[in-house]
């Protein structure tokens, strides 16, 4: 098991690097430019120069590119070109607002996602199993920032329960989580829904229930266990895109996290920002996919990484 | 499920406004929709920064919310005859929120660390009329010859030539004075001499100041600030309905359903902005080159449907690029009005029976891509055959910038409330490109008149050049002149005091209350 967990990760050197170049490049190629961004609506040809000077843009790409990548060898992402603080401590600070954000709407999602798909494929056809299939469909139709949105006039504006918007407490939580998890919600209810329909009818199910064992533990220890595989894809997936980009929602909860980080330092051509936080998000992904994996060989001992 | 919606939505909407005052002694501000740059004033080239910095610094001298330029840290100035020789008397006593004493001396370094290539800020223009500004920003020079500190509290400033404008310039955020020796943080922990003391930046969410009970022009009314950033406006507008933000820049397309609220239209009010809509010509591509073809452009644009359908009536006509609250507009002045017979008249004229094709870059933000909707519409009546390109705001600036587009629909917020801040940058042949004129517009006696305007020490003679300067260029169509953006904010009952500001970094909150 460690064996593969060291392998995976130096595998994901390569890629790392792959990454590095890509958007190193990408970004010397597309159109737009950061000082252009800074001088802002006015500036002078003089300034300009000055400036791409000062910031080694007018070095040549290879010059710039060993320069960087000497830099995030040592640990270093540089400094933001637009506002000068390091992208490291940038990251650093929001990071850990969009990995609570993240979390809770996997929490919320599997708690409700895995529990209405199980109930829902208890009873396939029934009124339950209706009613889910409307919630899921209506859940993975809605875009975020609508749903976003009305929790928001509903919860906020309306009966003033919870803040519209910011960050803080629990309760400045709930409402983005929600809006974040509820695709996840709907899409895990299915999934768990036909996994579980899979299941119910092996035959180890059938032998499980003729022991006399009750309902419950057939269905939780038995069926569920066995039915976690898919579950744990779309978990891993969800979360994975989740830490890496719940732009909308932070932009519509003002939650200060990292995806609007992101768009900001997009927005305005910021290079070392953009490298260093498209660096830093393809590490979690990595990460994710690995414990992802991993969590597979947990579920089904069938599953073994050697 | 629709019809629930349909009841539940008119009910949403009925609610909010009208309540009573908030127990809290912040007053707390919705505009900025971006985290600022920095607090550091040498990087201040954006709007929340900008703002940030007037809460927090002075300049020599400052803005007031109906656009007046006023004495700031020098409590007033002299200017020699020949208009080169500008004396300011600072006001003494004065002291950073550190403690530490204001002097002419925090003056001449400030100044210097703004041109310093190794700041890195970006925004040294407003100092090079400045004698020697140029060599120093070039490290040619060690110091900036045009300017010296002859004592505690007296700063002399020498210029290249005369600039009636000069202190205007000095208002802009980025002249703001700084103490000496800022560390490398300073962005983060600033520390000036302003109304406000920086007490709480998070990043992305909320910056926080506090009352500065020592503040020379007399202390704020209220006893902390909070700027909350908050990128979407609907996000915005429900903190402003749950009574969670005091002020809220009213969204255009909300314009109308708030104006015919019975509660909220009481809460609205309103101010005419230095923003200006254009769309600019790019004179030196194909047809463009014939003014008869410039002409017809602005034939054909109807702008006040546009003004009406796109920007819920949020501003006047341009007719010209100098705004009616300045001096040097022409109120008599008459415009191109919608006609296309005319446009096309012209386009016949100008060897374009069969009409022309054109380029028009839109940003992806903001009411752009709106307006080059409508804009293009309008064109193809006269039969101007519109392509819109639209891409993100970066990719359009530079690409406007280095000559590549045809039209280009922008916005231009005024860095000062002056004709010049106009007539200068977006018009003025040394501008081409970069320094804002992306018409690529050249007209000799047009420069003369801006050159003769800057030279000017007597105001209303001024004013009849930009005048003149104005009307010479509005015949020649350099631009689609479309409007002049009027700001619509709704202010929360219990606050006192707020005057919407001409210039974005005109408010400070000193005389705004919160009361019962």
């Amino acid at each position: 098991m460690l064996s593969f967990i060291v392998r995976r990760l130096l595998l994901s050197i390569p890629t790392l690097f792959g990454v590095l170049v890509v958007v190193f490049l990408l970004l010397r190629v597309a159109p737009g430019d950061v000082v252009q961004e800074m001088v802002g609506e006015r500036a002078d040809p003089e300034t300009i120069a000055r400036l791409r000077k000062e910031l080694r843009l007018d070095e040549p790409v290879l010059s710039q590119f060993a320069h960087y990548t000497g830099g995030v060898l040592r640990g270093d992402f540089g400094n933001s070109y637009i506002t000068q603080r390091p992208i490291m401590t940038d990251i650093r600070e929001r990071f850990p607002k969009t990995l609570l954000l993240a979390g809770s709407a996997m929490l919320l999602a599997s708690v409700l996602g895995i529990t209405l798909g199980v109930l829902s494929a208890r009873n396939p056809g029934g009124w339950f199993d209706r009613l889910g299939l409307g919630i899921a469909y209506l859940g993975i139709s809605f875009p975020v920032y609508w749903v976003g949105l009305i929790l928001i006039l509903v919860f906020a504006v309306t009966l003033r329960w919870l803040p519209p918007s910011g960050y803080g407490g629990i309760k400045y939580l709930i409402l983005p989580a929600f809006a974040l998890g509820s695709r996840s919600i709907a899409f895990l209810a299915r999934v768990t829904r036909s996994a579980m329909l899979d299941v119910l009818s092996g035959d180890f199910v059938r032998t499980a229930r003729a022991k006399g064992l009750t309902e419950r533990v057939v269905v939780v220890r038995h069926a569920l266990r066995n039915a976690l595989i898919p579950i744990i894809t779309v978990l891993g997936l969800d979360f994975g895109y989740y830490l890496t980009g719940s732009i909308l929602t932070e932009t519509i909860f003002s939650w200060p996290g990292l995806g609007r980080y992101v768009v900001n330092a997009i927005t305005r051509r910021d290079l070392p920002a953009i490298q260093g936080s498209v660096l830093f998000l393809s590490v979690v992904f990595v990460l994710v996919n690995l414990l992802t994996d991993l969590a597979y060989a947990k579920a089904d001992p069938r599953v073994a990484y050697s | 499920m629709r019809r629930l919606f349909l009841l539940v939505i008119p009910a949403i909407l009925s609610c909010g406004g009208g309540e009573s005052a908030p127990s809290r002694k912040t007053i707390i501000d919705s505009r900025d929709t971006y985290d600022p740059r920095s607090m550091d004033p040498a990087l201040s080239t954006d709007v929340p920064t900008g703002r940030a910095v007037a809460y927090i610094f002075d300049g020599l001298t400052r803005f007031t919310p109906d656009a007046k330029v006023v004495p700031g840290l020098a409590k007033s100035w002299d200017v020699s005859a020949d208009g080169i020789t500008y004396t300011f008397h600072l006001r003494s006593g004065v002291k950073f929120h550190d403690g530490r004493p204001f002097s002419s001396k925090n003056v001449v370094a400030t100044f210097q660390r703004v041109l310093d290539p190794k700041t890195k800020g970006g925004r040294g223009w407003p100092l090079y009329p400045i004698k020697g500004a140029e060599d120093f920003a070039a490290s040619k020079a060690t110091s900036i010859s045009g300017l010296a500190a002859p004592d505690d509290s007296t700063v002399l400033i020498t210029l290249k030539e005369p600039l009636s404008i000069f202190p205007k310039e000095l208002a802009m955020p980025v002249n703001s004075i700084v103490p000496d020796n800022p560390p490398a943080d300073f962005g983060q922990k600033p520390i000036g001499t302003g109304p406000w003391k920086f007490v709480e930046w998070r990043h992305d969410d909320y910056l926080r100041f506090a009352r500065n009970p020592d503040y020379f022009d007399g202390p704020p009314k209220t006893d902390s600030l909070m700027a909350r950033i908050i990128p979407e406006m609907s996000t915005a507008t429900a903190e402003f309905e749950a009574g969670n933000v005091d002020v809220l820049s009213v969204p255009d397309e909300a314009g109308k359903s708030w104006a015919t609220d019975p509660v909220k239209s009481k809460l609205l009010t309103s101010a005419p902005a230095l923003r200006f809509w254009y769309v600019a010509i790019n004179v030196a591509r194909g047809p463009l080159a014939d003014v008869r073809v410039r002409q017809a452009l602005n034939y054909a644009t109807d702008v006040s449907t546009i003004l009406s359908a796109v920007m819920a009536g949020r501003g006047t006509v341009a007719v010209g690029v100098v705004p009616a609250i300045l001096g040097g507009a022409d109120p008599n002045r008459k415009g191109y009005a919608h006609n296309v017979a005319k446009a096309k008249e012209l386009l016949v004229a100008a060897g374009h029976p069969k009409g022309i094709d054109v380029d028009l870059w839109a940003a992806t933000t903001d009411q752009s891509p709106r307006l080059a909707q409508a804009i293009q519409a309008n064109l193809a009546e006269a039969g101007i055959r519109v392509t819109i390109v639209q891409r993100d705001a970066s990719s359009v600036r530079e690409a406007a910038r280095n000559g590549k587009s045809d039209l280009y629909v922008k916005e231009w917020w005024a860095d000062y409330p002056d004709a010049e801040n106009f007539l200068y940058p977006l018009l003025y042949s040394k501008n081409k490109g970069a320094g804002g004129n992306v018409s690529y517009y050249s007209n000799p006696k047009f420069d003369a008149l801006v050159d003769q305007a800057h030279r000017e020490q007597d105001e209303s003679k001024r004013n009849v050049l930009y005048t003149q300067a104005d009307q010479l260029a509005y015949d020649d169509a350099p631009m689609i002149y479309l409007f002049f953006y009027k700001d619509v904010y709704a202010v929360q009952p219990w606050i006192k005091g707020f005057a919407v500001p001409a210039v974005f970094n005109g408010q400070r909150w000193t005389d705004v209350t919160i009361t019962k």
